[in-house]
């Protein structure tokens, strides 16, 4: 495939390639092996080394820009959180745990600080918000699915039939909201990202710390789940672009 | 002509034309320059400088 074919993908063969090797890595690094979370480091790093080494050659001008400029974000913000879980940990006087999980969680807020800034760059505020909450909404709805067939085929008495409905009105009222929210986006940006902050900073005061688990633990969860739909809606409340249309891949 | 097909001809993605025609990306010299070709205009008639702000649309 030429170069120009490749620009008018929607979705690029290597963002989907990373996207599919980070999911996968994720999933294999959760249940098969700790070692296997190199699957998601190369979707991550992988496609960004092969371009700098000249290999891949799949962008333009603008998409360049955006992924360097998101680059220097990620430097800082990356940076801050090392100093910032260093400082807790070196401060806490063992209150704060020493594990492995600090340094996912720095590597996980470098990863989607750079995704975050490049989609913001590239596709404006509204078009990544609205593919953000579509992309959470997919991912709980296949969760929710996943566990609803398997609730439904185990139902036997009356009792297991009514809770299974119960659960199945729980998963509809999770999942239905990111397609409404990813909806409203485009058409209410200021409405919406103030949901979005609200939800978020809520979800945050309630379930932020969760106790049994470590802090690491707490707050690589509390970055990965509720991260990207602060940012998106933090970005819709400074949202001054009023952009619509944009259909290509970053 | 379509964003797509001026994105074709100028080598880069219709999301980028998206963004030059609302100001939100500013084009290389050598972009500018390959789109002031294609519509067979100078470069000046395509682009103007902001003097509040840089060079914009």
């Amino acid at each position: 495939m030429s170069e120009r074919s490749m620009r008018r993908l929607r979705f690029p063969p290597a963002s989907v390639v990373s996207m599919i090797l980070v999911a996968a890595g994720i999933l294999l690094w959760m249940f098969v092996s700790r070692g296997l979370l190199i699957v998601a480091g190369l979707g991550a790093f992988g496609p960004g080394i092969l371009r700098e080494a000249g290999v891949l050659r799949d962008q333009d001008e603008f998409q360049r820009e955006a992924s360097y400029r998101a680059g220097y974000h990620a430097y800082l913000v990356g940076g801050l959180s090392a100093l910032l879980v260093l400082s807790a940990i070196e401060w806490g006087g063992g209150a704060v745990d020493e594990s492995a999980e600090w340094l996912r969680l720095v590597v996980v807020v470098l990863w989607l600080t750079w995704l975050s800034s490049t989609l913001l760059r590239y596709w404006g505020s509204r078009t990544t918000a609205a593919r953000v909450l579509t992309a959470f909404g997919a991912f709980w709805a296949v969760f929710v699915v996943a566990t609803l067939i398997g609730d439904w085929s185990a139902a036997g008495s009356r009792a297991d039939v009514m809770q299974d409905l119960l659960g199945t009105a729980v998963g509809v009222g999770v999942v239905v909201p990111f397609f409404g929210l990813a909806w409203s986006a485009r058409r209410w940006p200021r409405a919406t990202g103030l949901a979005l902050v609200s939800v978020s900073l809520g979800f945050l005061a309630v379930f932020g710390r969760r106790r049994g688990l470590a802090w690491s633990t707490s707050a690589l969860t509390d970055v990965m789940l509720i991260g990207p739909v602060l940012t998106s809606g933090l970005a819709l409340l400074l949202d001054r672009d009023g952009e619509a249309g944009d259909v290509d891949g970053a | 002509m379509t964003q797509q097909e001026l994105a074709d001809l100028a080598g880069v993605t219709r999301q980028t034309i998206h963004s030059i025609e609302r100001g939100r990306y500013n084009p290389s010299v050598g972009l500018a320059l390959r789109l002031a070709e294609i519509f067979g205009v100078p470069v000046e008639a395509l682009f103007e400088l902001d003097r509040e702000g840089g060079p914009d649309e």
